[in-house]
């Protein structure tokens, strides 16, 4: 990995990682999603969430296949997982066009008008969405708590599993 | 009623039938849908249209679980030609993520989203 890929995560060491290459053909997206997917329910995300991080794969790779690199086939794409019971978090690597989705001029959504979908889908989705321009191309890195962390740390519970009891052993990776 | 093959794997099968309110067709739409096989999607439902013009086109999307937003945007181009004709497109059968996505594009509202083909054909 280039030092240009390097930031820092959030989930550090304890959560199991998947990394994924693929090049910017559609027919590519279905598996990669599935293998995140995948990801996320082994490590004991809720099932909603690990489907909305689905979703948001799916979107983002569509993007840069359709912008990044303008419909161009075999340009490469890496995706990397890393995901705890508690969140996760996915970075998207192209070596396209470098243009920044989030700086170009923002229109209303019109459900009748098409684009814009996508983008829709990750502010909605996930927790953290954020462009970084890597001077040959774009990292987007997408991070998603788990909706039972989040109701379990509410009401005092192991933020891990969802579970009620405060400290339950179960952790995803140990 | 008519039955015709499509010859796509997506949507294999549609039934078309004159009602008293016109043309009717009713389709089944089979398996995940995303940017790879939406184009094959789209081909059916623009030709669909374009050869029967129907008042009402039926999508059973019980063998769909999952769909994105290119498929969407097949729909609502799918959406503008029908009402040309005049006519209407109904959704039934939705799975849990295809319902999530039509919600979050805001479009619950707009298609006819009906249980089943039945309460679809029948729905003024």
């Amino acid at each position: 990995m280039s030092k240009a890929d390097q930031t820092t995560s959030g989930i550090g060491q304890q959560g199991a990682r998947v990394e994924l290459s693929m090049t910017s053909e559609p027919g590519q997206i279905a598996a990669v999603r599935r293998a995140v997917e995948s990801l996320c329910t082994d490590e004991g995300l809720d099932d909603r969430s690990a489907c909305e991080v689905g979703l948001c794969v799916n979107e983002a790779l569509a993007n840069v296949i359709r912008h990044a690199y303008e419909g161009a086939a075999g340009r490469p794409i890496r995706v990397t997982a890393v995901c705890d019971a508690r969140e996760v978090e996915v970075r998207i690597r192209d070596w396209g066009n470098g243009v920044n989705p989030a700086e170009l001029p923002q229109r209303p959504y019109d459900p009748l008008e098409p684009g814009g979908l996508g983008l829709i889908c990750l502010g909605r989705c996930m927790d953290e969405v954020r462009f970084e321009p890597q001077g040959d191309g774009m990292l987007l890195v997408l991070r998603k708590r788990a909706a039972a962390a989040d109701a379990a740390v509410q009401v005092g519970g192991c933020g891990h599993c969802g579970s009620a009891t405060p400290g339950c052993e179960k952790r995803s990776g140990q | 009623m008519s039955e015709m093959t499509t010859g796509v794997d997506l949507v294999p099968q549609a039934r078309v039938e004159q009602t008293q309110g016109g043309t009717a067709v009713v389709a089944s739409v089979r398996g995940e849908i995303d940017l790879h096989n939406s184009p094959e999607l789209r081909g059916v439902l623009l030709e669909c249209i374009a050869s029967h013009s129907p008042k009402r086109l039926v999508l059973n999307l019980g063998q769909v679980p999952y769909m994105d937003s290119s498929a969407i945007a097949v729909l609502v181009e799918a959406l503008q030609k029908i009402r040309r004709v005049p006519g209407r497109i109904f959704l039934t059968n939705l799975q849990p993520r295809v319902k999530g996505l039509l919600e979050i594009a805001r479009l619950d509202s707009i298609f006819v989203v009906c249980a089943d083909e039945a309460e679809a054909m029948n729905k003024a």
